[in-house]
């Protein structure tokens, strides 16, 4: 009888929990690699529609043969007000753009000298043509189609000749 | 002197420290892809040709208004997850046996010897411009191309391995007409309903003919372009020729 008590005394031991940093720096770094952060944030508000059988843009953007542009309504509601009154209701945004005039940024007219200065500014060793340069649209899903016609013509003007049209696929990836 | 341990660090924080960084990094980075459809914008030409004739047969309108009602050859369509079914339709109805009488756009069928011939005519055609004097570059270049064209559907029939390569009519195309107000949300419909149907075509003969899907074919050449192991670019233009995807998106006029 007296055998069992003595054992029960001893009570469980301890879990070493000295691995524990390594696992969780493990997970840390796999976050760290595994994720791309946001590059730029867009003064327009994009909600995108959904679709199949799409193509990964990641390849792209690894060799920057990719550029963004935004096209929704703007989260700035003074801005919204002055667009409105001209008619404009969705706005365009390009990232990266070093322009005078901010509103620029919001004209269709900017596209083309976006498009070239982004080109221009790239190393030489990334000799990839402008013509297979993707110009990626994020538009809005309530954006009127006009303005992407608009924005194929302007790419169409300097020989950028390939275009993407984001959705957001909730399919296989 | 008397030997002193070194007392060990506290060491039990650590976890909690690697667990805020954790959680900051999670919290800050987005896991969304970037996914898209990718598509050519037609090179622009400086000389105004005349529109060539296309038969009716041939041409698959897709058209949105400004109020987002979608219409698929003259006839109007509720929902969109219909288009799919009818550009499949548009690509076999004819891919069998040739029916005259239907509106669908028609296949030719072509054989190695005739291939074969085509080959030797229009090397004899390269080789005798490239010989002539004063002619451009361009000349030469374009019946080169013409060459590859037809080495290439040589290739691709012998990895068919059938006696015939059948081929739509080079005229058959998909037209996207949408009007300036029609939301974007339905013209990237379009776009995902055209792709799910041509991924459907190929992936359905991809595993006849193969025995694999057409994504894993795709997916295993864009990640070893150079090498390409298993001849997947050769696999990839049969399916291309096909099921060709011939789209063209209208500028809208109003």
């Amino acid at each position: 009888m007296s055998k069992f008590k003595k054992e029960n005394k001893k009570g469980a031991p301890g879990v070493n929990t000295s691995s524990l940093p390594d696992i969780v720096f493990m997970l840390l770094f796999f976050f760290m690699v595994a994720t791309t952060s946001k590059e730029t944030d867009p003064s327009v508000k994009v909600v995108q529609p959904e679709g199949f059988r799409t193509t990964d843009m990641t390849p792209y953007k690894q060799r920057s043969e990719i550029d963004f542009i935004y096209l929704g309504k703007p989260l700035n509601s003074a801005r919204a007000e002055k667009y409105k009154e001209k008619g404009m209701e969705y706005l365009l945004f390009m990232d990266n753009v070093a322009q005078s005039n901010p509103d620029d940024l919001y004209n269709v007219n900017a596209i083309k000298r976006w498009k070239l200065d982004k080109f221009e500014s790239k190393p030489a060793r990334m000799s990839e043509p402008i013509e297979s340069v993707i110009t990626c649209v994020k538009a809005d899903k309530g954006a009127p189609s006009g303005i992407i016609f608009d924005i194929r013509k302007e790419l169409q003007d300097i020989d950028a000749l390939t275009i993407a049209y984001a959705v957001r696929d909730n399919g296989n990836i | 002197m008397a030997r002193r341990d070194i007392p060990e660090i506290n060491a039990g924080s650590m976890a909690d420290i690697a667990f805020l960084l954790l959680i900051f990094f999670l919290v800050t980075t987005t896991m969304d892809k970037d996914q898209a459809y990718v598509r050519n914008i037609p090179k622009r030409v400086e000389v105004n040709t005349p529109p060539i004739d296309v038969e009716k047969r041939d041409i698959l309108a897709i058209r949105a208004n400004f109020n987002n009602e979608l219409m698929v050859r003259d006839e109007k369509m509720s929902n969109p997850d219909d288009i799919s079914e009818r550009v499949v339709e548009f690509y076999t109805h004819n891919e069998l046996t040739n029916d005259l009488s239907s509106n669908f756009p028609l296949y030719s069928r072509i054989s190695l010897p005739e291939i074969q011939g085509n080959i030797d005519a229009s090397l004899a055609d390269a080789e005798a411009t490239e010989a002539t004097p004063g002619v451009t570059d361009d000349i030469i270049d374009f019946k080169y191309n013409i060459l590859k064209e037809w080495e290439k559907k040589k290739r691709s029939l012998q990895l068919y391995g059938k006696k015939q390569l059948p081929e739509i009519s080079p005229q058959a195309h998909i037209r996207i007409e949408v009007q300036k107000g029609t939301e974007y949300g339905l013209f990237s419909k379009i776009q995902s309903e055209l792709e799910e149907a041509i991924y459907f075509l190929r992936d359905d003969a991809a595993k006849e003919i193969f025995g694999e899907s057409y994504s894993k074919i795709k997916s295993r050449y864009s990640l070893d372009k150079k090498k390409d192991p298993k001849m997947d670019k050769e696999k990839l233009d049969l399916l291309k020729i096909l099921y060709p995807d011939r789209f063209i998106e209208v500028t809208p006029t109003k």
